[in-house]
């Protein structure tokens, strides 16, 4: 089981280092690449550094891989640019490039699921507190995520205000974001207590109904 | 008894203020937008008292918090006298009262909050700093979505004055900003009061 589990991490990694290092090799924008690279950077080091002491399910790193991958492509086109984007611009004419959307809208749906186990695992939550504060971490995190893109925008090209890169010119783009990362959070725990909802075992309890 | 009394007092000083500032506020439609939140929240603090006590701080904070958003509403926060003053002494180029709520909300809030969890929830040690900070910045954030979505339904000459936004495309980030230096602050204190040897964690309490 061990020897398993490590296999799928090192398989994990080396996906994504080779994602990486093709996004590396001539990404549409470096300075944006380095930006964005800092984060994902920071939080592949940290679950490498830690997987001994707090190891999480095997779903949760293919969960987390999953959401790294995403956005190391958005990043690699500078997300307004990313011809999976556009291709869905042009089969339902939406007006924009929905793909940083849809991103926003994996990061709640795809990194509920480890939140809740690192909560499950570290706090001792009781009942519906387990399925709220993942929901209410993720856009916390969402939240510091628009704050942190809006100091980037205005240290970097303060004189293109909203139009800069991720907003795409939309003054509500911040809240939309946010709510895309809170319907796929909202998804996740509905998912998770659809498949943890208590099921009667007919056949068990009629083997041991007393008669 | 004593705090029976403070409690009381705190409610009886709500409900005068606030009683006071729906007599003719600025306008009344948004000033009914901004009470519906606050007064469910009274609402359900009055009515869940039984159930769920809060510490006597946590109950005074609240308060000054709501004290707060009262006047706010009375006068469409953007032309709060007292905010007017401070862009006069300041020098700013837009009336702060709303941006100085926010930050309220932060700082005054996450102590409750981070009752709430401590007691219902078991939360302990590093956590118990950081997920009341996380809870007011996505409250924050909760609120920016809802705003938006308010302002874009209701009528937009309305939904201007209810969003507050002034113009400023950053708006949304500088009101979570403010929310989320407020909490940290906050937090800061209580960890530092903690060190210092006071009790916290709201365990020999209630």
């Amino acid at each position: 089981m061990v020897t398993h589990n490590k296999r799928l991490l090192a398989g994990l990694l080396l996906w994504y280092v080779v994602l990486s290092l093709w996004t590396a090799y001539e990404p549409a924008d470096r300075q944006f690449w380095m930006l964005s690279s800092i984060l994902p950077g920071l939080l592949v080091l940290v679950l490498v550094g830690t997987h001994r002491y707090l190891p999480l399910s095997p779903a949760s790193y293919v969960l987390i891989t999953m959401f790294l991958s995403l956005h190391t492509i958005g990043v690699r086109y500078t997300y307004a640019g990313v011809p999976a984007g556009a291709w869905l611009e042009y089969a339902v004419p939406l007006g924009r490039n929905e793909y940083d959307r849809i991103v926003h809208f994996c990061f709640g749906f795809l990194l509920t699921y480890p939140i809740e186990e690192l909560f499950r695992l570290t706090v001792p939550l009781r009942g519906w507190l387990l399925y709220y504060l993942p929901v209410m971490t993720v856009l916390g995190l969402s939240g510091l995520w628009e704050i942190i893109e809006s100091w980037v925008a205005r240290m970097v090209h303060p004189e293109l205000g909203i139009t800069y890169l991720g907003s795409q010119g939309d003054v509500w783009d911040a809240q939309k974001d946010m709510a895309a990362a809170l319907y796929g959070a909202l998804l996740c725990v509905g998912l998770l207590l659809l498949y943890r909802r208590p099921r009667p075992r007919f056949s068990r309890s009629v083997a041991h109904s007393p008669r | 008894m004593k705090r029976t009394k403070l409690l009381l007092g705190l409610l009886a000083w709500y409900g005068l203020l606030w009683t006071v500032l729906a007599i003719a506020p600025r306008d009344r439609q948004d000033w009914l937008l901004e009470n519906l939140l606050a007064l469910a929240a009274v609402v359900t603090l009055v009515a869940t008292y039984r159930r769920f006590q809060f510490s006597t701080p946590s109950y005074l904070l609240m308060t000054v918090f709501l004290s707060l958003h009262a006047v706010g509403a009375h006068y469409t926060y953007a032309e709060v006298p007292f905010g007017f003053w401070l862009q006069e002494v300041f020098g700013l180029s837009r009336n702060p009262f709303d941006r100085l709520v926010h930050f309220a909300y932060g700082l005054l809030l996450v102590y409750p909050l981070r009752e709430i969890l401590i007691r219902l929830a078991g939360v302990r040690g590093l956590w118990s700093y950081y997920l009341p900070v996380s809870g007011m910045l996505a409250q924050s954030g909760f609120f920016e979505i809802v705003e938006a979505v308010v302002a874009q339904i209701v009528s937009p000459e309305l939904g201007a004055a209810y969003l507050g936004t002034q113009g400023d495309e950053w708006d949304a980030q500088k009101d979570m900003i403010a929310a989320l230096t407020g909490a940290c602050l906050c937090m800061a204190l209580v960890m530092l009061s903690a060190r210092a040897g006071w009790n916290g964690d709201f365990r020999s309490k209630v």
